[in-house]
């Protein structure tokens, strides 16, 4: 038999790795304010954007919140837009439909 | 018995998180040293790749392994499952758009660039 990790070891764990996406999503940042391109400051923030899914996850899992965990899908599909428009828009100097 | 797999699965969801740290922690690192924006998608697809689909697969099983979050534990756990198989899905498709907008249009250092294929293939 084996014991499941408790649940002030996940609370702990969780609160161990918050600092540590916290610095990573600074530097992110910091590329996204300094990018010389257009085009790195967007995969800056896609890449922002998808590190943010993780951090509302970690957060639902730390407050007990069930009802925070579905926000987490729609950062994933707000990276993805930006991605697709703003290389179209770079390619051909038009949105789109 | 599967008390045992559940527990398993939730030890190895805690180091699934923690190295997804370490790995984001290393592709920001990452995206702000490496010279130019060709090289930086390598950075990228470590921080999407490593540093948000495994911490989702990590909280996913952490969830379903414990009993952090009572009776609403499959809601938070299926959310996270199927977040990390849209990022798994949307992440290089955005990347390659990207790539393929900077290729077009030249938005790169082409002094540091060591063979291109499409110019005829010559190195240097």
């Amino acid at each position: 038999m084996i014991e499941p990790p408790s649940v002030d070891l996940v609370t702990q764990v969780i609160l161990f790795a918050f600092p540590i996406f916290i610095v990573a999503y600074s530097l992110y940042l910091v590329r996204v304010v300094k990018g010389p391109t257009i085009l790195d400051r967007v995969l800056a923030v896609d890449a922002f954007f998808f590190d943010v899914t993780v951090f509302v996850m970690a957060l639902a899992a730390y407050f007990r919140l069930h009802i925070l965990a579905p926000t987490a899908i729609i950062f994933a599909l707000w990276g993805y837009a930006l991605d697709v428009y703003v290389s179209k828009y770079i390619e051909r100097g038009e949105m789109g439909d | 018995m599967i008390e045992d797999i559940t527990a398993i699965a939730a030890w190895a969801g805690l180091a699934l998180f923690v190295g997804g740290a370490v790995w984001d922690l290393i592709a920001a690192i990452g995206m702000n040293r490496l010279p130019d924006f060709l090289s930086r998608l390598h950075a990228a697809t470590i921080g999407v790749i490593g540093g948000a689909f495994y911490p989702l697969i990590g909280i996913s099983l952490i969830l379903l392994g414990t009993d952090i979050m009572g009776e609403y534990r499959y809601i938070a756990a299926g959310s996270a499952a199927l977040t990390a198989f849209l990022v798994l899905l949307l992440a290089p498709a955005g990347s390659h758009a990207l790539a393929r907008a900077a290729r077009k249009k030249g938005l790169y250092r082409k002094d540091i660039l060591v063979i291109d294929q499409q110019e005829g293939g010559e190195t240097e």
